[in-house]
């Protein structure tokens, strides 16, 4: 981030914006907004000044810097607030004032280093949603750092996951959610069980894996016979039905006995054991109530299409 | 018993500063009880007085170009520190401001014999270079917690929005230190006015309101110095003053910017007709 507006020259590499080379553009000479992580705005100046910082050192004539200042405060919901100061706005309200400052410019790319960290979790997703309209409104490219895997979600036509520096998988957020290419990504986006198997044959792009205690089925990917892979079922894509009922024979399918229960609201998760395994399950809260306690003998079931084969 | 000992200690620090003061009025040249009545003669005297308004308006001079000069070293060094990060920080913030610690005497001996070796002849000049030596640690001191929560990012923001270097320090980085730049200089200006012993040893022919003083002290003791003394009081206490009530305005102003943060949206829920900026838009200092 720090790269794309223009602080720190890559050792290697070029920097590419809108099919430009900016590789050694200093910071000023960009199309490039940021927003900082601890807002950085000026304390010596109020917010319609903050606002307008861009604009005025752009020259633009006082009405203009007065009309499109005017219009951005309308767009982050502050217009009366243009002549605060900064001490006397709350961490929300610094936060849209950061937005507005670097939005007016009209940035080809905005940055934002994790804008929400600093604020508490109710102003969070308050402004996660005013991010996602005003991204909609504007149509400007964001790029979003966050270490939190919703806000990710939430607002991105693109995730980028890195780890450790290095680029772990690129994708839409359906993507990374439902086919992560890696056991870093399965694990970072939500909840899933991740299990170990061995792949006993592929036939026709689908794996039969067993495990020790069971065995599943699903697309191979890359994966070869005779391999050791883990495979991930996301708790959502499991589905619990009561003991009364005989285990049909065959694979992603096992029985086990509910070990602890939580209540989410509207979801509940059951832990499930199963011989040294511990599986999640998750479901929209039953209309009729939870039907079993903590001891109830449980089947498990899921789709082919839940299994993710993921090779190591 | 404590709070005897306390008035007991509130005595002895005032007591001076009271009959100093009582007795640059009194009518007769008695410096002591009893007191016979009011007047201003000795300040007459004493403003009267060639070599007491010579001294003044130098130490005046001194003060003023001692606190200019180290302003300008004093503020180039904060503009470095804040550029440093981390421990080194804090390491060359130590080792610009532990010079508060060496005597006078010292600086004095070091000075004449710096001056000596130069070739410069003792004067208001070689004072003046004497007293930023001296302040400049104090100077750097004072502006040292301002040094370490001034955010660097700000510098970082103004460029990303289209601001230059000198720019960033010209529209941000100089308004925002300013307030701290003006308070040091003025305790510089108060440490100046009446230092003594370095400038004794480096002064020259001319000699500042202090070592006028002195001197006046060691001929005779005369009332006059009551008055003199008296002067020198009213002008530091005028300028500590300043100097507090901006320190005062400015942790007010920091403090107020901490707390805000911790603030829940519930100024969202002001009122928003409260405050309705005027029509007409005032321009950021420095833009045109």
């Amino acid at each position: 981030m720090r790269i794309i507006a223009g602080f720190e020259e890559p050792t290697s590499g070029t920097l590419k914006i809108n099919g430009q080379n900016a590789t050694s553009l200093p910071p000023e000479k960009r199309s490039v907004n940021m927003v900082f992580q601890r807002y950085a705005l000026f304390p010596h100046l109020d917010v319609f000044d903050n606002v307008a910082f861009g604009l005025r050192l752009r020259k633009l004539p006082k009405d203009e810097v007065n009309k499109q200042v005017t219009a951005m405060l309308h767009l982050v919901q502050l217009e009366s607030y243009s002549g605060r100061w900064i001490h006397e706005l709350s961490g929300g309200q610094c936060q849209r004032v950061a937005l507005a400052r670097a939005l007016v410019n009209q940035p080809n790319v905005l940055l934002l280093d994790e804008p929400l960290a600093a604020l508490d979790l109710k102003i969070r997703h308050h402004m996660l949603r005013e991010l996602k309209r005003i991204h909609e409104e504007t149509g400007t490219t964001f790029v979003y750092v966050t270490h939190d895997q919703d806000e990710a979600m939430i607002l991105s036509d693109r995730v980028v996951l890195m780890n450790k520096g290095e680029i772990a998988q690129l994708g839409s957020p359906q993507d990374l959610y439902a086919a992560p290419e890696s056991l870093f990504c399965a694990k970072f986006f939500g909840e899933t069980n991740i299990l170990e198997g061995r792949v006993d044959k592929i036939t026709s792009g689908v794996a039969d894996i067993s495990t020790p205690l069971f065995s599943a089925k699903g697309a191979a990917r890359n994966a070869r016979e005779g391999e050791t892979v883990s495979i991930s079922i996301r708790p959502e894509a499991m589905k619990l039905t009561g003991s009364d009922a005989p285990l049909l024979a065959g694979p992603n399918r096992l029985t086990g006995h509910v070990e602890d229960i939580v209540f989410i609201g509207n979801r509940v998760v059951y832990q499930v054991r199963h011989g040294d395994n511990l599986l999640s399950c998750q479901e929209t809260r039953p209309v009729t109530g939870i039907q079993y306690t903590p001891g109830s003998h449980v089947h498990l079931n899921w789709p082919d299409e839940a299994v993710v084969v993921l090779t190591q | 018993m404590l709070r005897m000992y306390l008035w007991l200690y509130v005595l002895f620090l005032y007591a001076p500063i009271v009959i100093i003061g009582m007795f640059s009025f009194h009518s007769s040249p008695s410096l002591v009880f009893p007191f016979d009545g009011w007047s201003l003669r000795w300040y007459e005297q004493i403003f009267a007085s060639s070599t007491f308004r010579e001294s003044l308006w130098n130490s005046v001079i001194v003060a003023t170009a001692a606190s200019i000069a180290t302003s300008l070293l004093g503020a180039t060094v904060a503009l470095a520190l804040i550029r440093i990060k981390g421990k080194m920080r804090d390491v060359i913030a130590t080792i610009c401001a532990a010079p508060i610690a060496l005597p006078g005497l010292f600086l004095g001996i070091a000075l004449v014999s710096g001056f000596a070796q130069a070739g410069m002849n003792r004067s208001l000049l070689t004072v003046t270079i004497a007293h930023v030596l001296y302040a400049l640690p104090f100077f750097v001191a004072t502006l040292r917690s301002r040094i370490d929560y001034f955010d660097s990012s700000l510098e970082e923001a103004a460029r990303d929005l289209g601001a230059t270097t000198w720019q960033s320090f010209h529209l941000v980085t100089l308004p925002i230190l300013r307030p701290s730049i003006v308070g040091a200089a003025i305790l510089v200006f108060a440490l100046s006015f009446d230092e003594l012993i370095i400038t004794v040893f480096v002064s020259g022919n001319e000699s500042t309101l202090p070592m006028m003083i002195w001197s006046m002290m060691r001929r005779t003791v005369d009332p006059t110095i009551n008055a003199a003394s008296m002067v020198a009081l009213g002008l530091s206490l005028i300028v500590i003053t300043i100097a507090g009530a901006i320190f005062w305005l400015q942790r007010r102003a920091a403090i107020s910017s901490r707390t805000s943060d911790l603030r829940v949206e519930a100024n969202d829920q002001v009122d928003s007709t409260t405050e309705q900026r005027p029509q007409s838009v005032r321009p950021v200092q420095g833009f045109e």
